[in-house]
């Protein structure tokens, strides 16, 4: 297997972060330097900053803990696989939280100016051109959270060591912002800032092999197919007088179909029918039946996730 | 003549889905399509159950 190429190296100071561009078929190397640091993360297609990398749909497609051999995919409409996390030593990442800003600080603790992943996140995407609004949910690297059984979610001590790594492959070319989590009064990274080592690599033929291939669906739509494609550039909002909406499938419409029942039919569904949320209402349990049915026969990805094929 | 009728509303969006799953050969009609859904979802409620200790029955 031939060496890996080393195109970049930087090391992200506490309370910092960097804007890099990531051209597709690169990697970057995300490493602590001394342990126990968490890394937020924002990621934005370089040639189209309003597609951006997509928490929701990545922790619904992989989990709360996306971890080696997963995507980090956009918002829809988009929906494309961006990032691929080649390499990740830990296994502890989050999807759940969000990035750590100043509000958090100053109401929770009293600051009137603290190192906060938002603040952070926005310098760093200032160098190309983008204001603190642009700052999406973080991808949160080697940060380790759960949730309780009355669905909090919670943040722990996290475990990792100088060396300890997430390789994140790009797919496309992407500007991708990662920074040293600002938090060191909560114990994200274990009450302390220490610094990252960040290094862009040219991936192998055999990193490139590794990613598993992902569908491509028309559904994914790109500004060629929206009905407005200009990026608003004023502030306030005005009402367009020409609209006229265009809502998919509109209406919608019921058809009536009866279906047959032989006795022992009935019977069968008499013994699954949901009446403890659909009562007497037939009709009502059998098209959840229907289409549960469809779904455990049919659907194979978890929760209308794309169907990947693995390595 | 079958001893009982069920009247599924479904609107035309379902109704594509059922209809795509026909095309696949599962079954020859809508109405037969619902009636093979009723055997195997009973079908792997009871499997379930079957599986599933009972918890009821004292350890021994």
């Amino acid at each position: 297997m031939s060496e890996r190429q080393i195109l970049f190296e930087h090391v992200l100071e506490p309370g910092t972060g960097k804007a890099i561009e990531l051209l597709k078929g690169q990697i970057l190397r995300i490493e602590q330097v001394e342990g126990g640091q968490c890394a937020d993360f924002n990621c934005f297609n370089l040639h189209d900053y309003k597609e951006f990398m997509h928490c929701g749909r990545t922790r619904t497609v992989h989990g709360f803990h996306p971890s080696k051999g997963t995507f980090m995919w956009s918002a829809p409409p988009r929906e494309r696989a961006m990032l691929y996390i080649l390499e990740d030593t830990v296994g502890r990442n989050d999807v759940l939280f969000p990035r750590c800003s100043a509000y958090v600080y100053e109401a929770s603790y009293g600051f009137s100016v603290h190192t906060n992943c938002h603040d952070i996140q926005a310098e760093a995407q200032r160098e190309y051109g983008l204001t603190p609004d642009d700052v999406h949910d973080s991808f949160n690297l080697f940060m380790c959270t759960g949730v309780d059984q009355d669905g909090h979610a919670f943040m722990t001590r996290q475990t990792t060591k100088a060396g300890d790594h997430v390789d994140l492959l790009a797919l496309m070319d992407v500007l991708a912002v990662p920074n040293v989590c600002g938090a060191d009064v909560m114990r994200t990274s274990n009450f302390a800032l220490k610094p990252l080592k960040l290094t862009v690599f040219a991936a192998t033929e055999a990193d490139l092999a590794r990613v598993p291939k992902t569908p491509v669906l028309r559904s994914q739509r790109t500004p060629k197919d929206f009905r407005n494609p200009t990026i608003k550039a004023d502030r306030a909002l005005r009402r367009d007088s020409s609209y006229r909406s265009e809502f998919p499938n509109t209406p919608i419409r019921i058809t009536e179909l009866p279906v047959e029942l032989s006795a022992e039919e009935f019977a069968a569904f008499k013994a699954v029918k949901r009446t403890d949320i659909y009562g007497e209402d037939d009709a009502a349990a059998l098209r959840d039946l229907l289409f549960s049915w469809w779904e455990e026969r049919f659907l194979h990805a978890h929760a209308g996730a794309p169907a990947i094929e693995s390595e | 003549m079958a001893e009982n009728v069920i009247k599924l509303q479904l609107n035309q969006q379902q109704l594509e889905l059922l209809d795509r799953t026909i095309a696949r050969g599962v079954a020859s009609d809508r109405a037969a399509l619902v009636r093979l859904a009723i055997r195997e979802y009973a079908a792997a409620r009871q499997a379930e159950v079957t599986a599933k200790p009972n918890d009821l029955e004292p350890k021994r």
